[in-house]
């Protein structure tokens, strides 16, 4: 390409720019990405670049842990064919790929949530102009339609190309070209089903609903949708082998999930014949179709109720009304919350988890991912055994359940409690606080055990002691109280903000390792644990191994927090990032 | 006696300072005014006065003793009204209130029973329970004077308190600030609206890119201007061009072609 083309395209893109149609594309896609009314300066709100990049991250480093699985030697090795079908015997990774590029855009989609209609303040911007209401629909549904493309061609980028090279690397040169063209196609139509479907929901519930119900329940939609995509994802585990059992069974499409209909799909596409996969393809193609007419209805009708009547619409003020909690906090200030700072800190920590739709929503991600993997263990244990007989034991997949829940919910609490509420109103705790206050891990824990501890006992006792008795129910829910308690008193140690008024933490060089040790902590919290007490419990000798866990536990609770002597212990409002080049003032 | 006092405050963000060797006083019972065009150096002396920020070099002092000897013992006889209503906009006014009530360690009774009285004289009362989200700007700014107010503070600073407010609500402040002004409160005053200043403060300071240009009573301030009025007095003092030229010029722009 020589220099005149280059400066024509510049010139023309710029030209572009000047016109106000795609001016105002570009402004609805800006404020798709960075804007918005609940948007806050200083949060959690990357741009365009950083956004992008880090969607087809999930894709890219799956298809590289596959390089194994497809190695002519792991394949000799495990006394498998090192020549094989790569359709068939990449359809079970074809299709987790297919619930990826679905469970991205649909994520995607509620995260952008409140961004992909225009709001009140669009219309308080834009309705004064001397632009017509159609123009900015159409704008919109323009800047929609490039984000649904860029969003299903993003997030499928590298892993359309490095997964079919993973798996085509030693077959004829012919194959390659066809896995490639039917995978991309597949994943690609799958993303804009996964963000189609998402937006739709949002669209249908904006038109239906006043807005201010509309908002009030949008954090709770936004959860449930959050659970539903990490059902799909945990799907990845066992649709796969429930397509090989249908057999030639009819409407198959009724029977599996979304996911599977676009592996039919992909897999009539290269050819393979079945009844089943020309129905899942039929079903994916008339879905997707389905879902863009839905998804346009809902558009229309939510942008004539919601934008063009803002003005006719009431403001959201009303007269509410006194809330019920006030008796609970009352009865909790007699019992624990000691201090003005624990029961104002408190109040506020407990308002901004239920009211604050950021936080709300972060807390609604960990505990569906916890439902989720706790719900595999239970089904797992479930086809295992027959139901437990009056003598049975529980199983190690039994036990687990609580942990599991336990461990999202304090892991959750603990991570939502740094994601900072409207940062600019933290004034109000910095100008009242006094700065060298040691009153913030209590009140983390007091917020942490008020959560986590009520639930799960009035869970784990009854429902343990009923199939297994008092003994087992009473002698298992306080394993997974002291475990819980273990386990925030850990992620307490050198805590010193007041939730949710700190800005958010900067990354540091640890943060990966941390990860690690998290992911480590699962497994010992979970696993381990419910393995070892499944086998104290046929053998209670067993009741020793977790002697030295737990005090090793304590003599780490108890010694960490010493070495930490050196740390200013004044409260933390903002996080600072580590530097890379220390100044040494040699000059002075 | 003095309550609050500025002795020398310098302020450097870079190497240009903010605000220069700046020194007054407010004595109980004085309204001390704060005037000064954007960028004069008004909100940085409001956040040194309140301990948000420290000065460069320089002490705020209140009844004699360094404010960040004991930043909490000062806090606790402050009351702050900011510039912005920046609020939690999920709770609504009165959980505002009983979080700042209870943060001041109010006792809660008499903290719940004070709330609802000045919710209902500052006309907020059938809303209290609404999330702030939803309020307006001047909603928000009778929620940040109520919480200013909660605890009954010695020394008051109010940064443009009448922002956002309608006009009862603003002849109501207004009336409120000479009213704690004569039961002995010592105020700091900063606004924009030279009228009310000139209305309502004993006492007034002018800030000049980060310098105090004038620092005089009101009334003698307007005597040594040799002007009428505060407003003529403050244009002398600080205004850098003629304002009716530069109207003109602003017509003369968007008539052109």
């Amino acid at each position: 390409m020589n220099a005149s083309s280059v400066n024509y395209a510049k010139e023309f893109w710029e030209r572009l720019q000047q016109r106000p149609f795609p001016r105002l594309v570009r402004h609805c896609v800006d404020r798709i990405f960075s804007g918005g009314e609940s948007a806050e300066p200083g949060e959690l709100d990357p741009g365009i670049g950083t956004v992008l990049a880090l969607l087809a991250t999930p894709g890219a480093f799956a298809s590289l842990f596959l390089t194994d699985h497809y190695g002519s030697l792991i394949l000799w090795l495990s006394g498998r064919s090192t020549s094989f079908d790569p359709y068939a015997m990449s359809s079970s990774d074809e299709y987790f790929f297919i619930v990826l590029a679905m469970v991205v855009a649909g994520a995607v989609a509620v995260w952008k949530w409140d961004r992909l209609v225009p709001d009140r303040r669009d219309y308080a911007n834009l309705a004064p102009l001397p632009i017509g209401s159609s123009r900015i629909f159409f704008a919109n549904l323009a800047a929609l339609a490039l984000l649904a493309a860029v969003l299903s061609l993003d997030v499928n980028a590298v892993s359309s190309v490095l997964f079919p090279l993973v798996v085509c690397w030693q077959q004829s040169p012919m194959v390659f070209p066809t896995f490639l063209a039917t995978h991309a196609l597949t994943v690609v139509l799958a993303s804009a089903f996964g963000f189609l479907a998402v937006f739709a929901v949002l669209a249908i519930f904006m038109a239906l609903l006043p807005y201010r119900v509309f908002r009030k329940l949008s954090v709770y939609v936004r959860c449930g949708i959050v659970f539903l995509l990490m059902v799909l994802l945990a799907t990845s585990f066992s649709v796969p082998q429930k397509m090989q059992r249908l057999g030639h069974a009819s409407r198959a499409w009724t029977r599996l999930p979304p996911p599977a209909w676009f592996l039919g799909l992909c897999q009539t596409l290269r050819g393979l014949k079945g009844s089943v996969l020309v129905s899942l393809g039929d079903a994916a193609i008339v879905g997707l179709f389905g879902v863009l007419l839905f998804s346009l209805a809902a558009y229309s009708l939510c942008y004539a109720r919601c934008f063009t009547q803002a003005a006719e619409t009431p403001s959201n003020l009303t007269r509410g009304s006194a809330r019920p909690t006030t008796l609970a906090f009352r009865v909790l200030d007699v019992l624990f919350l000691r201090s003005p700072f624990q029961r104002a800190a408190y109040r506020f920590a407990f308002r901004t988890i239920f009211r604050s739709e950021e936080q709300a929503f972060a807390l609604g991600g960990f505990l569906s991912l916890g439902i989720v993997l706790a719900s595999q263990k239970l089904l797992l244990a479930v086809g295992k055994k027959p139901p437990p007989a009056a003598n049975a034991l529980p199983s190690a997949e039994l036990l687990s359940v609580p942990l599991i829940l336990g461990y999202f919910l304090i892991l959750g609490l603990w991570g939502v409690c740094a994601i900072p509420a409207p940062l600019r109103a933290n004034w109000v705790f910095r100008f009242h606080l006094d700065p060298r206050t040691r009153e913030c891990v209590p009140l983390a824990r007091k917020i942490i055990l008020t959560f986590v501890v009520p639930g799960l006992t009035a869970f784990c006792l009854p429902v343990y002691a009923h199939f297994w008795g008092w003994r087992i129910g009473a002698l298992h829910t306080a394993l997974v109280a002291i475990w819980c308690v273990l386990l925030m008193e850990g992620l307490l140690v050198g805590f010193r903000k007041i939730p949710f008024t700190c800005s958010l933490p900067k990354f540091k060089s640890h943060a990966i390792v941390n990860a690690l040790l998290l992911a480590l902590a699962y497994l010992a919290f979970t696993s381990a644990t419910a393995t070892i007490e499944s086998w104290a419990l046929a053998d209670p000798l067993w009741y020793i191994a977790f002697v030295p866990f737990l005090l090793g536990a304590l003599f780490a609770l108890y010694f960490w927090p010493k070495t930490m002597l050196d740390a200013d212990p004044a409260l933390l409002f903002e996080e600072q990032s580590v530097r890379v080049v220390e100044v040494l003032n040699l000059g002075s | 006696m003095i309550a609050l006092e500025a002795k020398g405050l310098r302020k450097c963000y870079t190497a240009v300072p903010a605000v220069s060797d700046v020194n007054f006083s407010v004595r109980s019972g004085q309204v001390l005014g704060c005037l000064g065009a954007n960028g004069a150096g008004k909100s940085t002396i409001v956040k040194m006065l309140t301990g948000l920020s420290e000065p460069t070099r320089g002490q705020v002092l209140s009844f004699g003793a360094s404010i960040h000897k004991d930043l909490v013992v000062y806090r606790r006889r402050l009351g702050y009204v900011p510039e912005e209503p920046e609020l939690y906009s999920f709770l609504s006014g009165w959980e505002y209130l009983e979080l700042v009530g209870t943060l001041r360690a109010l006792e809660h009774r008499r903290m719940e029973k004070k709330i609802d009285a000045l919710l209902e004289l500052f006309s907020l009362a059938p809303h209290r329970h609404s999330a702030i989200g939803s309020y307006s700007k001047g909603m928000r700014q009778r929620i940040l004077l109520i919480a200013a107010l909660l605890h009954d503070p010695e020394i008051l600073i109010l940064d443009e308190p009448l922002s956002g407010l309608d006009v009862v609500s603003a002849m109501v402040v207004k009336g409120l600030i000479k009213a704690l002004g004569e039961r002995g409160k010592a105020i700091f005053y900063c606004s924009h609206v030279l009228e009310v200043v000139e209305k309502v403060c004993s006492h007034v300071m002018i800030l000049r890119k980060g310098t105090v240009i004038a620092y005089a009573p009101t009334v003698e301030l307007q005597t040594m201007a040799g002007r009428s009025s505060l407003e003529d007095a403050f244009i002398h003092l600080v205004a850098d061009r003629d304002a009716e030229q530069t109207a003109s010029d602003i017509v003369s722009v968007i008539s052109a072609a």
